[in-house]
């Protein structure tokens, strides 16, 4: 039988104490016990990249992790990232590019696309298709979520507001 | 999938022979054997455990002997059930006698797998049976050589 | 009235939800005490069932249920044939068999699933799943299409004399007098292969049984709500109005997902009235391998017959399809290569002789394209076999050879899948590659870069198709149109919506008709609650049948609320506006009354009101076509081939697409990218590869590769509209376009690319295997259709 452990991890900002099978997959802790279901599962092998979460300031794939690794780390999942209100300039971008058709991938990119973007802020197209391409993505052809990656760019530059 | 290649042995045919007839030998020499018992004279059930990468599982199966020709030749056939994959496996032995102590054993076959093993897996079945293979053979043949070393004593 | 919004790229309203992670999709449904299903699956394509043995299962702590076939007593039955035979071609074999809920007996594909666990969670029913033992006698397996017709060959039904599924011919003309007369006959085999949908969202299905109300939810991942729920009460013994299904956000369809009652939807729900507990089936992506339905295998021996100036004179193709192990779609997708296998030239003569064939393999259903790819790359590539023979340039060709402008509606004369004679409505297919080979430079390239590049010893080649589509067909779908108290509008229709920016491109239609902001028009879709007449998303018909339904309940309320209005402000109709939500009089603005005022005063709460006034300022109504639009695009694609590592550049991809009437350009975009993804994926990345045993060796993401966003070039997308005839908004789909004609063109561009070599492509999907043992002159071995 599986003991049980007892994890605390902080999630978008909030600290959460949870006792879960040692087995547990992070995407599902987060999906089905903290109720975050913004974070979606593609594949569950690590390919699809629609489960791509911020850990510790870098994008993971939370189908790869068990919860119990994530005990006292940080993360953040796309609901961490704005509101409805109050979109992340990324997100703004995204829909004014049509980047998002189904939107199943969408939060993995946004993911991936947050702690590249803080370190290339200014990419070419080549470095952001680079940058995306462990986020499969069947609906768009990935043109317009390079477009929108301009687009969040420019805004997200120093004085930059498009 | 086909299989053939050749190995050679350091000991005469006969020794060899009966070295392939023996579930002990056999048992230790196939890694994952948990258990190798004789069914009747030619049949043999048996229990393993099988890692290829990231599947693993247990098989019990069956492995016959057949078209026996002492000490040249016979053929094996293999079936093989579990969780993780079922397998089924044919291949000709011939064992030549190149008159320098040694057999030149010769092996030839087909076998065929399905499930999970091979749809997630199957990019590894290739090699890993053939290391497999590769290991059972050196592990006999180091039983041959001991069992030399003592004929010898 | 004028066109504000009706073809604006707007942006999408349902988008700001969408990307803060606040869908809601099938797996983020949570009830509470909800059980979990999982279904152990075949590793046989073709084996008898000795015995099942679940005690091992019941027995796990957690399982709550596990039944086999036997267990389902009289509910266990084969599903409902979903699409008939057609009944208007002549000498037709059918044998409708479908698939079940459990196997009994024996099982005829990998995947087909043979018991089922219900259990607290997903964790313990897939533990659950270890623990049952089922001894298979292996039989021969049928996996290849044409040893399935050799006369030894292991039968997947058996109370069937062969494998044939179905058989029919269809004609038009005389294609044997065509023969006769041509300067040219040029014969060929292709091989066209598997390839899955691959939606990032697998298939899901949560049932909720309410034993005191009698009332059954569904959330399903489906394409079709209304006819998933009339099945469903059908199957499960209640009444229509007891079931609600619901399609709620939906990752990505591309077809499988209107596949209906397979064994999860049916047994989640059975499971859930039976255990009167809430149950979630969630698939995963191994599972979608091989428990979600894919499509495209087929043979064809085809011939074209044409003079020495390049006019076809006759096509004929003899062809097996490869159905699976069950037929329940139909002959739909065969049907529409048929449809396609002339294109967009005005042919003659045709001659078609098809074979369904049961193989022990999964069941084929329509995945974006349905068929229409196979017949476009069957014609596109026999005209440019015959050019090359004439030494004709190939758009050339194609010119020579379209159906002219003034010749719509053209009757091709052989039944489409409707069962209708094939009509295409309109269409200028010049204008349409005229504007390609403009896009691309198609003159400049072939008479100066390309010559330079290849004196560098570069291996650049340029591809150019043409291609139709059918779109936009029956039965009919119907919309709702209500002006709410608050004087917002909302909208349903039966459809449901999987990316396709439906909840922007409808409330287009509607704002213009009722002058308000599309933001102020809100849209269900795919919810049977809310419409409960239709069929569904599919066939790249939801911007024409849908939407001219909802385009006409829309007009039908504009007329409500011009009459009411009419009263209201002591004003003739003629005078009236739609403005802002308004309605007021044209020159003294300030004589208006608001939408939402005028609803309320449609709806009184006493009051007398006149015989035969409807209440409320609503309407419900219907479209239905007599047949499909046609829509038609041309495709050109440069690329550059390294013939030592295959690797294949795309260097430029234009796609003209003429879908008619565009609700929302900026969709229509996003669908013909997406498009040409999957058909540059069908095209060199993607097969599903399956053994001679029926094993697929490729059940994951890691070797079936769907292109990432290195694969896939910057596409240019060009339009030109012709608008069709058919329906008020003179709309054509658009959803397919993208990936119809992509295998056709990588097989020109490859062979133009690596024109030193001298090489033929007759096979889809390419690979970089397959294009080096093309190179190397050795004949590859194909694992499935050859």
């Amino acid at each position: 039988m599986n003991n049980l452990s007892t994890i605390t991890v902080t999630v978008n900002g909030a600290r959460y104490e949870r006792t879960v099978e040692p087995r547990l997959l992070l995407s599902d802790f987060l999906r089905h016990e903290l109720g975050l279901t913004g974070t979606h599962v593609g594949c569950e092998h690590g390919v699809c990249g629609a489960c791509t979460i911020i850990f510790d300031g870098q994008p993971v794939r939370s189908c790869l992790m068990l919860a119990v690794q994530a005990n006292g780390h940080e993360i953040t999942t796309v609901e961490g990232l704005g509101t409805m209100d109050d979109l992340h300039p990324l997100q703004e971008a995204f829909r004014e590019a049509h980047a998002v058709q189904c939107a199943f991938c969408t939060p993995g990119f946004l993911m991936t696309l947050v702690p590249f973007l803080e370190e290339n802020p200014d990419p070419t197209e080549a470095e952001i298709r680079e940058a995306i391409s462990g986020n499969l993505c069947r609906c768009t052809g990935y043109q317009h979520i390079v477009d929108a990656v301009k687009l969040a760019a420019k805004k997200m530059s120093v004085g930059g507001e498009s | 999938m086909k299989i053939q290649g050749e190995y050679v042995f350091d000991g005469p045919r006969e020794e060899v022979w009966d070295l392939l007839r023996d579930p002990e030998v056999l048992a230790t020499a196939l890694p994952g054997t948990q258990s190798l018992t004789p069914v009747s004279e030619n049949e043999y059930e048996g229990k393993m455990h099988v890692r290829v990468g990231p599947v693993s599982g247990a098989f019990s199966g069956r492995v016959i002997a057949s078209n026996e020709a002492p000490p040249e030749s016979y053929t094996l056939t293999v079936e093989g059930n579990g969780k993780a994959a079922f397998v089924k496996a044919s291949g000709d032995v011939l064992l030549i006698d190149p008159g320098d102590g040694t057999t030149l054993m010769k092996y030839e076959g087909e076998f065929q797998v399905g499930g999970k093993l091979v749809s997630v897996g199957q990019r590894l079945i290739d090699s890993v049976s053939k290391r497999m293979l590769r290991h059972g053979l050196d592990t006999m043949n180091k039983a041959l050589q001991e069992r030399m070393l003592e004929v010898g004593d | 009235m004028t066109k504000k919004y009706l073809g604006q790229r707007m942006t999408r309203t349902e988008d700001p939800r969408l990307l803060t992670g606040q869908g809601l999709y099938v797996d983020d449904v949570e009830i509470h005490g909800m059980l979990y299903a999982a279904f152990l699956r075949s590793d046989y394509a073709h084996a008898r069932i000795k015995s099942i043995d679940v005690s091992a299962a019941r027995s796990r702590p957690g399982v709550v249920a596990v039944y086999t076939a036997e267990d389902l007593g009289d509910f266990w039955q084969h599903g409902p044939p979903l699409v008939p035979a057609p009944h208007s071609i002549e000498g037709v074999i059918f044998h409708s068999r479908t698939q079940v809920p459990l196997a009994k007996g024996k099982v005829r594909y990998v995947g087909e699933a043979v018991a089922v666990v219900y259990a607290e969670s997903r964790y313990i029913a897939e533990d659950a799943l270890e623990d049952i033992v089922v001894d298979y006698e292996p039989l021969e397996v049928a996996a290849d299409l044409e040893k399935a017709l050799e006369p030894d060959a292991p039968l997947v039904h058996e109370d069937l004399e062969s494998n044939v599924a179905s058989h029919l011919v269809q004609d038009k003309g005389d294609y044997a007098a065509a023969r006769e007369k041509a300067d040219l006959v040029i014969k060929r085999r292709f091989l066209i292969d598997r390839g899955a949908a691959g939606a990032m969202e697998n298939r899901g299905v949560v049932a909720h049984w309410d034993e005191k109300s009698q009332y059954l939810t569904v959330w399903d991942t489906t394409q079709a709500p209304i006819p998933v729920r009339n099945g469903l009460a059908n199957i499960l013994g209640l009444s229509e109005s007891q079931v609600r299904v619901i399609a709620p956000f939906v990752g990505g369809a591309f077809g499988p997902k209107i596949m209906m009652f397979l064994a999860e939807e049916v047994l989640v729900t059975w499971g859930a009235i039976k255990l009167n507990r809430p149950v979630k089936w969630i698939e995963d992506r191994r599972e979608n391998f091989f428990a979600t339905t894919q499509e495209r295998g087929q043979i064809h021996d085809a011939e074209i017959a044409v003079t020495r100036d390049g006019r076809i004179l006759g096509v004929s193709h003899t062809f097996l399809h490869d159905t699976g192990a069950y037929n329940p779609y139909g002959l739909t997708i065969p049907l529409n290569t048929q449809s396609h296998s002339m294109s967009g030239y005005d042919v003659a003569n045709y001659h078609s002789e098809l074979t369904v064939v049961f193989t022990n393999k999964m069941i084929t259903t329509p995945v974006r394209g349905a068929g229409r790819p196979q017949g476009i790359y069957l014609m596109e590539r026999l005209v440019d076999l015959a050019a090359k023979e004439l030494g004709m340039d190939r758009v050339e060709i194609r010119k020579r050879n379209f159906i002219p402008p003034d010749a719509f509606p053209y009757n091709h004369q052989i039944i489409d899948q409707a069962f209708a004679p094939l009509h295409f409505d309109s269409g200028n297919y010049l204008a349409t590659l005229e504007k390609a080979t403009d896009m691309i430079g198609y003159e400049q390239f072939v008479k100066e870069e390309q010559p330079r590049l290849r004196a560098e010893g570069r291996h650049v080649g340029i591809g150019i198709v043409s291609f139709v589509e059918t779109t936009g067909v029956g039965p009919y779908e119907g919309g709702r149109v209500t002006v709410e108290a608050s004087g917002k509008i909302s909208v349903a229709t039966g459809v449901g919506t999987q990316g396709q920016g439906h909840f922007t491109s409808f409330a287009q239609v509607v704002a213009d008709q009722l002058g308000v902001s599309p933001r102020d028009v809100r849209l269900v879709t795919g919810d049977t609650l809310e419409f409960h007449w239709g069929t569904g998303t599919f066939a790249s018909r939801g911007s024409v049948v849908a939407a001219n339904a909802i385009h006409a309940a829309a007009v039908n309320v504009r007329a409500k609320v011009l009459k009411l209005a009419s009263k209201v402000l002591e004003t003739p109709e003629e005078q009236l506006e739609l403005v802002d939500g308004l309605v007021r009089v044209a020159d003294t603005p300030q004589k208006s009354i608001g939408l939402g005022e005028l609803a309320v005063l449609a709806n009184p709460l006493r009051g007398a009101v006149e015989p035969g006034t409807e209440p409320g300022l609503e309407s419900t109504d219907y479209y239905g076509p007599q047949y499909g639009a046609t829509a038609n695009g041309s495709h050109a694609m440069i690329i550059e081939v390294d013939p030592e590592t295959m690797m294949v550049d795309i260097k430029r991809y234009v796609a003209v697409e003429d879908c008619g009437t565009m609700l929302n350009p900026l969709i229509v975009d996003g669908q013909v990218h997406g498009g040409v993804a999957l058909g540059i994926g069908n095209s060199y990345y993607e097969q599903l590869i399956y053994d001679e045993n029926g094993q697929l060796l490729n059940a994951s993401l890691a070797d079936y590769l769907i292109p990432t966003a290195s694969e896939i070039p910057r596409m240019e997308v060009g339009h030109e509209e012709t608008k069709s005839p058919l329906n008020e908004l003179g709309s054509k789909g658009a959803g397919e376009a993208g990936c119809i004609p992509t295998p056709a063109l990588f097989a020109q561009a490859l062979e133009d690319a690596l024109a030193d070599y001298g090489i033929e492509i007759t096979e889809t999907p390419m690979s970089p295997n397959k294009l080096f043992e093309l190179l190397h002159g050795k004949k590859f071995a194909t694992n499935s259709t050859n």
